[in-house]
């Protein structure tokens, strides 16, 4: 079943990147694509269109068959609820601290203040060296800590979808093997994952789909 | 000549244009009160008890001493002029109707509309509105539901506490100056006062509220991904509140006064 439609999508330039021209793309349960791009921004506005944070007006999203209305942005919550975003532009809330903002769903959704992290986040941020940085605010972080913080909080809220940007960037060596290793098991569940990586053993040990996008166009091919 | 009117047509056309936005949001934002969802409510309820300590609480400190000083400055002058009996109309005249709003407005658009704007924007360019966004929560209704009600239930509460302070506490700091009574001088400020300043003065604190959370939001969200656009956004939304307010007040006056 298709799990993501984009059906006559375009997308205006970004950056140094040539946007995307009126393309069609599929994503099913089990598929993991990489993107190979001309330009870094043309794959980062992809990501961000399938993340629903970048929308041109034309074309049609559907989300497990469901076409996704644009004219209000309520309308989005519900799915974007459901996409892990973890890129070079997703962040954490900065008056609050680490634990606030990995319970910040579980705050708002189950109207509680008086929450604290369960058992399987809580091992996470011990592997990923963060557990006793808890209470401290983003900005007091290192650029590592806060993007390992930052993946917690997205593969804890089970998404439906994962995309990643350059995770071997993201954690550092040191911990990117255990990356790898968590994201196996998730993909063996079926979870969807789209990522951008320059680790081309990364890229062979994981992938099984490519998303070429070059001069604006964008094609899939099974690898 | 057609250049001139070309300018000042595309100006107007602007300026309807944003106050026609700045309608639009706050429709918006009242539209989420009568929709009381339940998920959220406990923080929203935090985000607001923050907005009202951080604008009514930690502004006490610099409202009272403003208010202590213009009370006594006015008391002192118009004691002079006045013969001593009319002051206490006077002073509900000035400060009651007028100053009290106007000086609070002031206070709140220069500590708080800042504040908003400037937080609002930084979470705009560090991309914070769309974590929250990817969170599955709507940031209008986390972010400026609280900030709408927490900024007006502080203007209200300062306005009272305002008029309080510069009325008595202006009295207590010139009584050796002065030669009215406190009986005769609170007995004047008694007889001025009428039911219609009371109302004015809700009124007008409301409308502040709203208008100086409003465009401070609206200027925070407009900001494009570029730091530098911070400071420009910011103080156009710290001139922009305080022109506001000035014609709402006026406009207020009129309608109530006239």
């Amino acid at each position: 079943m298709k799990l993501i439609e984009l059906s006559d999508y375009t997308l205006p330039p970004t950056g140094t990147g040539s946007g995307l021209k009126k393309f069609h793309f599929t994503l099913s349960k089990g598929d993991i694509c990489y993107i190979q791009a001309d330009f870094p921004d043309d794959a980062h506005l992809f990501l961000r269109a399938v993340a629903l944070l970048a929308h041109s007006g034309s074309g049609t999203y559907r989300f497990a068959g469901e076409k996704i209305d644009f004219s209000d942005h309520t309308n989005l919550l519900s799915y974007k609820k459901k996409i892990g975003y973890v890129t070079n532009d997703a962040s954490m809330i900065s008056n609050m601290s680490i634990r606030e903002n990995l319970l910040l769903m579980r705050y708002y959704f189950e109207n509680s203040l008086s929450l604290d992290i369960d058992d399987n986040v809580k091992n996470l941020c011990t592997v990923f060296d963060i557990y006793d940085k808890l209470d401290i605010r983003p900005g007091d972080l290192r650029p590592t800590e806060l993007r390992s913080a930052i993946i917690i909080r997205e593969i804890t809220k089970s998404p439906d979808i994962l995309l990643l940007e350059r995770p071997e960037d993201f954690v550092g060596q040191t911990k990117f093997n255990f990356l790898i290793k968590l994201l196996k098991k998730m993909s063996l569940s079926g979870l969807p994952v789209i990522f951008i990586s320059y680790d081309t053993d990364f890229i062979k040990e994981f992938s099984n789909r490519k998303i070429i996008i070059s001069k604006g166009n964008l094609t899939t091919v099974k690898d | 000549m057609y250049q001139i009117a070309g300018y000042i047509g595309r100006k107007t056309f602007k300026s309807v244009n944003h106050i026609l936005d700045l309608f639009a949001f706050t429709y918006r934002i009242f539209n989420l009160i009568l929709q009381r969802p339940k998920e959220g409510r406990v923080l929203v309820r935090r985000v607001m008890l923050e907005q009202i300590y951080f604008t009514a609480v930690q502004a006490l400190p610099l409202l009272i001493p403003i208010a202590l000083i213009v009370g006594s400055m006015l008391i002192v002058q118009f004691a002079r002029i006045s013969n001593q009996y009319d002051t206490g109309t006077t002073m509900v005249l000035l400060i009651v109707r007028e100053l009290g709003p106007g000086i609070t407005a002031l206070l709140v658009i220069l500590r708080s509309a800042t504040s908003v704007t400037i937080e609002i924007g930084y979470m705009k360019i560090f991309h914070e509105i769309d974590a929250i966004e990817m969170a599955g929560i709507d940031p209008i209704r986390t972010i400026c539901l609280p900030r709408l009600i927490g900024i007006t239930s502080a203007i209200l509460c300062l306005f009272i506490v305002f008029d309080l302070v510069s009325i008595v506490g202006g009295y207590g700091v010139v009584w050796s100056f002065t030669h009215i009574d406190l009986g005769d001088f609170l007995g004047q400020i008694a007889k001025a006062v009428s039911p219609t300043d009371i109302i004015v003065g809700i009124v007008k604190a409301l409308c502040f509220g709203i208008i100086i959370t409003v465009t401070c939001l609206y200027h925070g969200f407009s900001i494009k991904k570029n730091i530098t656009g911070l400071p420009v956004a910011t103080s156009k939304a710290a001139i922009k509140c305080f022109f506001y307010c000035l014609i709402i007040n006026v406009v207020i006056s009129i309608i109530f006064y006239m």
